[in-house]
C-alpha cells in the first residue's frame, strides 16, 4: 500500500542515518584506539588507581605491549569483583580477611605499593597543615562526641590558631574503601571505645557524618562543606588542594603524609606475616627512629587468583611494578617505594601464581 | 471449510475439522510464548529478590525493618534508618509537588491565554524527559550550595524551633532530596491532571459558571469532583516513581545510614540510593541484608502500584457509568 | 431606597467580593504555581544548556576517558561511555522491540479477555519495578559467575522497556481498523499472514513511535547499568558486548561526584548531548505518532 509506505521510508532513511553516524564514530575512535592486544582488567581500590591507571598503566602497555584497564571503584567493590572473578586482578588498601579469602578459593595477595590516607579539613580561615590533632581526638570527632571546632580539646592542641565556632561536619566514605580500612585500623588502636564500638573494615557503621563516594567523593564533599573534616588518600590530597592536617605521632611530633614520612612508617615492619596475611604499620612505634613516621601508611595490594589463564601476564606484570624503577615512577604521586623485605616477600607470593 | 459466519465474521470452531494452517500456530505460539515470558519474567524478579534476602530474613525476620544499626562488622543489619527516609523523602515530595502540578494543570486548561499553553505544556514535557542522573548533576553542584548558603540557614534561623529545620552545614541533605524528587515528579502528576482536567465534560463546567459561580468555585465544586480519582492515581503514580528513585537522590543525599533524626537539613538515606551504592562491595549477610531491602521496596511500590490501578479502574468505572 | 433595601443589598455584595477575592487569590495562586514550575525547568534546562554547551568538544566524542590527569597530561574525553551507550542501548531495543511487538499481537489477535487483562496487569506491574531492582534481578541472573557485560547492562535496559513497547503498540494494534482484518480474511487470508502482512505495516509508525520513546527512556538510565555493566571498563572506545562497558549516564554519574571542575565540566557536556538526544528522539516520535493517528483514522 503506498501510503504506509512513507512513514516507513522515513523511519528507515532516519535509522541509516544513525547506523551511519555509528559507524563514523567508531571508526574514529577505532583509529584512537589501540589495537587488539592481550588486556589487563582490573579493579578496586582508589588510593592506588593513581599509580595504576595513570603512570603503570600506560608505561607497561608501551613497554611489553599489554593493556591495562583499571577502574577505581574502592577495595571493597574489588575484593567482590576478583572474587567473582568478573575481573583479572582485583586491588586492595585492606587485606583480605579470612572468610574474604575464604570465599575467594585460592587468591594470592601481593603487596605492591605504599602509600597513605590522612585527614582534611576545610574550616573557614584555617589553611593547610596548621590544625593539629591527636589521635584520641580525631577519634572522638568521629564517633561524634566532639562537634564543634572550638571545642576545648582541639582548642587546646591549637594555641594560638583562631578556630571558629562552627560545627563539625564529618566525612568518611560511602563505599567499600581501603582507606576506611586504614582509618579505622589506626583509631582501633588509639581509641577502645572505637574498637568495640566500631570496629575495622573496609565498611563500618559510623556513629556520624555524611558519606561520599570514592575518594573523589569525599574530596567534593569536604570541598564544598565548609566546617568538614575527612580523610583521603594522599594523591586526592594533592590533586584537589585539600588542607592536611597533622596528627601527633607515637614518638611525639607533628606529622603529616609524604613520602619520607610514609617510608619512615614502613621501617617499622621487622618481619611480613604469613603467606596471605595483610601488613599494618599504622601507629608506628615510639622510639626515635620513627620521629617523622606518618600514622596513616599503609601497603596496598594486588590480589590475583592462583591460578587462571592470565597468570603468566599477572606474573610479569607484578614483576615488572616491584622494579625500583617502577616504585621510583610513582613517587610524585606520593606513594613511597617499598621496603626490601617487603619486595623479597611479595616476589616469594608472585610465585605462587601460576 | 467455512469459518465465517453469515456477517463475514471469522469465528473458530472446536474440533470443526478445519485445518490449522501451521503458520497461524507457530504465530499464535510464538506470541504466546512472548506474553508468557513477559509474565514469568515478573514471577522470576520476585522469586530471585526473595530468594536472595532469604539469609538475611531468617536471620533477622521482621525485626530487620525497626533496627536502624548497619553495622558490617558486627554483622548487624537493619533498615529502619533507610524506610525513614525512603517514607519522609516520597512523602515530603508528594506534599510539595502535588499542589504545584496541579496548579500547572489548571493554568493549562482554565487560565492560559492560549498562544502560552502550547510553550508551556511542551517545557514541563521536557522536565520530565531529563534523566534522574542529569537532575541529580543539578542537585549537586547547582541547587546543593544554594540550599546550603541561602536557602537553609534562613529557614533554620526564621524556623529553628521545628525540628525538621535544623542546622545545616552542607547542601548534601533530605531536603536536597525532597526539592529533587518534587522536580521529577512534578511533571507526571501535571500532565495526568491536565489530560483529566480536559476530560471534564465542558457542559458541567458551563452549567456551573451560568449558575453564577467563579471560575474558582466552579474548578472546586466541577472539575476537582470529577477528576478526584484520577488526580489521587498521579499523585500514586508520583509517589511510585519517588520511591524507586536511586540515583538522584544517592547524590544529593549525603549516604549517611545511622540512627533515625528527625532533621531535614542534615544527610540521610534511602533504600534504592543505599542499594545503588553498596551492592557492588557487599557480601554474605550484608549483601543479603541489601537484597531484604530491595524485597521491601518492590513490596512497597507494588502496593503503591495496583492501588493507584485499582483507582483509576474505579474512576473509569465511575465516569463509564455517569455517561 | 429606604436604609433597609440599600442593607439588604450590601450583604450579597459583600460574599460576593469575598468570592470573587478567593477566586483572584486561586488564578493568582495558580500561575504562581506555574511560574514556578516553569521557573525551575528553566534553570535546569539553562544550567545544563549553558555549562554543557561551554565544554562541548569534539574530543568528548573521539577522545577515550583519562581516569588521571596527571599535570600536564592531556584532558580525556568520554569516547568509551558514547561507544557503551549505542551498543548497550541498541541490544535492548533489539531484545525488546521484537518481544514486545510479539506480546501485543498476542494480546490483541489470540488472547481471550481474561488473559488479556492479566497480560495488561503483568505488564503494569513490569512498569512499576524500580530500575534498581530491575538491576538487583538482572545481576542475579546474568552477572554472577559470567561478570560485568555489555549484554546483562541491554537485557537490562530491554527489561524496562518491554512494557512500554508492549503497551503502546497495543494501543496501535486496536487503532487498526477491524475491517481491514475481516476483508482480509473474508479474501482467504490465513489469520498469521493478516496479521503479519496487513494489520502490522498499518501499525508499524506507531509501534516505533513507541519503541523511540521506550528509547529516549532508557538511555538515561544508570542504576541498573551500574550493577550489571559499568564495573571494570576499559577506557578507550570498547564495542564488545561481552566486556563491561562504561555508558554515557554512568560516566556522568562518576564525574558528579569528583571534586575537579574539568569533571563536572565534562559532566555537563555528557548530560547535554543525553538531553538533547533525549529531546531530539521525543521529538521525532511524537512527530511519527502523529502521522500514523492521522493516517489510520483516514483509513478508517
Amino acid at each position: 500500500m503506498p501510503r504506509n509506505g512513507k512513514a516507513l521510508r522515513i523511519t528507515l532513511v532516519v535509522a541509516a542515518a544513525a547506523l551511519l553516524g555509528v559507524v563514523a564514530v567508531a571508526a574514529a575512535s577505532a583509529a584512537g584506539a589501540k589495537s587488539s592486544a592481550t588486556t589487563l582488567t582490573g579493579a578496586g581500590s582508589s588510593l592506588v588507581a593513581p599509580a595504576v591507571s595513570g603512570v603503570w598503566g600506560p608505561a607497561y602497555s608501551s613497554a611489553h605491549g599489554v593493556n591495562v584497564n583499571y577502574s577505581s571503584i574502592g577495595s571493597g567493590k574489588g575484593i567482590a569483583a576478583i572474587t567473582a572473578r568478573t575481573v583479572d586482578f582485583g586491588a586492595s588498601d585492606a587485606p583480605l580477611t579470612q572468610p574474604q579469602g575464604a570465599a575467594c578459593n585460592g587468591c594470592v595477595q601481593v603487596p605492591w605499593a605504599l602509600a597513605g590516607t590522612g585527614p582534611v579539613e576545610n574550616i573557614p580561615g584555617i589553611n593547610g597543615l596548621q590544625l593539629k590533632l591527636t589521635g584520641a581526638v580525631l577519634a572522638k570527632i568521629y564517633l561524634g562526641q566532639i562537634t564543634n571546632w572550638d571545642d576545648p580539646a582541639i582548642k587546646a592542641l591549637n594555641k594560638g590558631l583562631n578556630l571558629p565556632n562552627k560545627s563539625i561536619t564529618v566525612v568518611h566514605r560511602s563505599d567499600g574503601s581501603g582507606d576506611t580500612y586504614v582509618f579505622t585500623d589506626y583509631l582501633s588502636k588509639i581509641s577502645k571505645t572505637w574498637a568495640t564500638k566500631v570496629g575495622k573494615a573496609t565498611t563500618v557503621n559510623w556513629p556520624t557524618g555524611i558519606g561520599g563516594n570514592g575518594n573523589a567523593g569525599v574530596s567534593a564533599q569536604v570541598n564544598s562543606t565548609p566546617g568538614s573534616i575527612g580523610y583521603v588518600s594522599t594523591f586526592y590530597v594533592v590533586q584537589n588542594h585539600l588542607h592536611m592536617v597533622r596528627m601527633l605521632n607515637r614518638a611525639g611530633h607533628y606529622v603529616y603524609p609524604s613520602v619520607k614520612s610514609i617510608e619512615s612508617a614502613a621501617r617499622a615492619l621487622k618481619k611480613v606475616p604469613s603467606k596471605t596475611a595483610g601488613i599494618s604499620i599504622t601507629d608506628p612505634p615510639k622510639t626515635k627512629k620513627y620521629a617523622n613516621a606518618w600514622v596513616m601508611a599503609t601497603f596496598t595490594y594486588i590480589i590475583v587468583p592462583a591460578n587462571s589463564a592470565k597468570g603468566a601476564d599477572l606474573r610479569s606484570f607484578i614483576d615488572w611494578a616491584l622494579e625500583p624503577a617502577q616504585q621510583q615512577s610513582i613517587q610524585r604521586l606520593i606513594f613511597a617505594p617499598l621496603p626490601k623485605l617487603v619486595v623479597n616477600a611479595a616476589k616469594q607470593r608472585v610465585k605462587q601464581i601460576q | 471449510m467455512s469459518t465465517y459466519d453469515a456477517t463475514g465474521n471469522a469465528t473458530r470452531r472446536p474440533f470443526s475439522g478445519r485445518r490449522v494452517r501451521p503458520g497461524d500456530l507457530i504465530l499464535q505460539v510464538v506470541a504466546g510464548l512472548a506474553a508468557l515470558g513477559s509474565v514469568v519474567l515478573v514471577g522470576l524478579i520476585a522469586y530471585k529478590v526473595i530468594e536472595g534476602s532469604r539469609l538475611s530474613l531468617s536471620t533477622f525476620g521482621l525485626s530487620f525493618l525497626t533496627t536502624t544499626t548497619w553495622d558490617p562488622v558486627h554483622n548487624q543489619f537493619g533498615a529502619a534508618s533507610l524506610i525513614f527516609g525512603t517514607v519522609v523523602t516520597s512523602i515530603g515530595a508528594l506534599i510539595l509537588a502535588t499542589p504545584l502540578a496541579l496548579g500547572v494543570a489548571l493554568f493549562l486548561t482554565e487560565l492560559a491565554p492560549s498562544w502560552i499553553r502550547g510553550p508551556v505544556t511542551a517545557l514541563v514535557e521536557t522536565l520530565a524527559a531529563v534523566p534522574s542522573v542529569v537532575i541529580g548533576l543539578w542537585g549537586i553542584i547547582v541547587l546543593g550550595p544554594v540550599l546550603r548558603d541561602d536557602v537553609m540557614p534562613k529557614l533554620h534561623s526564621g524556623l529553628g524551633f521545628i525540628p525538621i529545620f535544623g542546622p545545616s552545614s552542607t547542601g548534601a541533605t533530605i531536603f536536597t532530596a525532597i526539592v529533587v524528587l518534587t522536580i521529577m515528579i512534578l511533571p507526571i502528576i501535571s500532565s495526568i491532571s491536565r489530560e483529566l482536567f480536559l476530560g471534564v465534560p465542558s457542559e458541567l463546567k458551563e452549567a456551573a459558571l451560568g449558575l453564577g459561580t467563579t471560575r474558582w468555585e466552579m474548578v472546586r465544586g466541577v472539575i476537582f469532583p470529577y477528576a478526584r480519582g484520577g488526580i489521587a492515581a498521579a499523585m500514586i503514580l508520583g509517589l511510585g516513581r519517588a520511591l524507586g528513585e536511586a540515583i538522584a537522590v544517592a547524590q544529593v543525599i549525603g549516604a549517611f545510614n545511622g540512627p533515625i533524626h528527625a532533621n531535614f537539613f542534615g544527610p540521610g538515606n534511602t533504600l534504592a540510593a543505599w542499594i545503588a551504592t553498596e551492592f557492588s562491595n557487599a557480601a554474605g549477610l550484608e549483601l543479603s541484608s541489601l537484597f531484604y531491602c530491595a524485597l521491601i521496596l518492590l513490596v512497597f511500590s507494588l502496593l503503591v502500584n495496583l492501588l493507584a490501578q485499582w483507582i483509576v479502574r474505579r474512576v473509569a468505572k465511575k465516569q463509564g457509568l455517569a455517561q | 431606597m429606604s436604609a433597609a433595601d440599600f442593607s439588604a443589598l450590601q450583604r450579597p455584595n459583600d460574599r460576593l467580593r469575598r468570592r470573587r477575592v478567593a477566586n483572584r487569590g486561586m488564578e493568582i495562586l495558580a500561575w504562581l504555581a506555574a511560574a514556578i514550575a516553569v521557573g525551575i525547568l528553566g534553570i535546569v534546562v539553562w544550567s545544563v544548556a549553558k555549562r554543557g554547551a561551554a565544554a562541548l568538544n569534539l574530543g568528548l566524542i573521539t577522545k577515550s576517558q583519562v581516569q588521571f590527569a596527571l599535570p600536564g597530561a592531556a584532558e580525556g574525553g568520554l569516547a568509551n561511555a558514547f561507544a557503551g551507550s549505542l551498543v548497550v542501548v541498541g541490544l535492548a531495543t533489539l531484545i525488546a522491540l521484537p518481544v514486545g511487538i510479539l506480546v501485543a499481537i498476542y494480546v490483541n489477535e489470540f488472547a481471550p479477555p481474561s488473559i488479556r487483562s492479566f497480560v495488561g496487569l503483568t505488564l503494569d506491574v513490569l512498569n512499576g519495578i524500580p530500575a534498581i531492582v530491575i538491576g538487583i534481578f538482572v545481576f542475579g541472573l546474568l552477572v554472577v559467575g559470567h561478570g560485568y557485560s555489555g549484554y546483562a547492562g541491554g537485557f537490562a535496559l530491554a527489561v524496562l522497556m518491554l512494557p512500554l513497547v508492549a503497551r503502546t503498540s497495543i494501543e496501535v494494534l486496536l487503532l487498526v481498523p477491524g475491517s481491514l482484518r475481516e476483508a482480509s480474511l473474508g479474501l482467504g487470508v490465513p489469520r498469521w499472514r493478516t496479521t503479519l502482512g496487513i494489520v502490522l505495516p498499518q501499525a508499524i509508525g506507531g509501534i516505533i513511535t513507541g519503541a523511540v520513546l521506550a528509547v529516549a527512556r532508557v538511555a538515561g538510565e544508570t542504576a541498573p547499568l551500574l550493577l550489571t555493566c559499568a564495573v571494570g571498563v576499559s577506557n578507550n572506545a570498547d564495542f564488545n558486548p561481552t566486556h563491561p562497558l562504561q555508558t554515557v549516564p554512568t560516566a556522568i554519574f562518576e564525574l558528579s561526584e569528583s571534586a575537579l571542575p574539568a569533571d563536572h565540566a565534562r559532566a555537563w557536556a555528557a548530560a547535554f548531548v543525553l538531553l538533547m538526544f533525549i529531546l531530539v528522539t521525543s521529538l521525532t516520535a511524537r512527530w511519527l505518532a502523529e502521522r500514523t493517528r492521522r493516517k489510520l483514522r483516514r483509513a478508517a
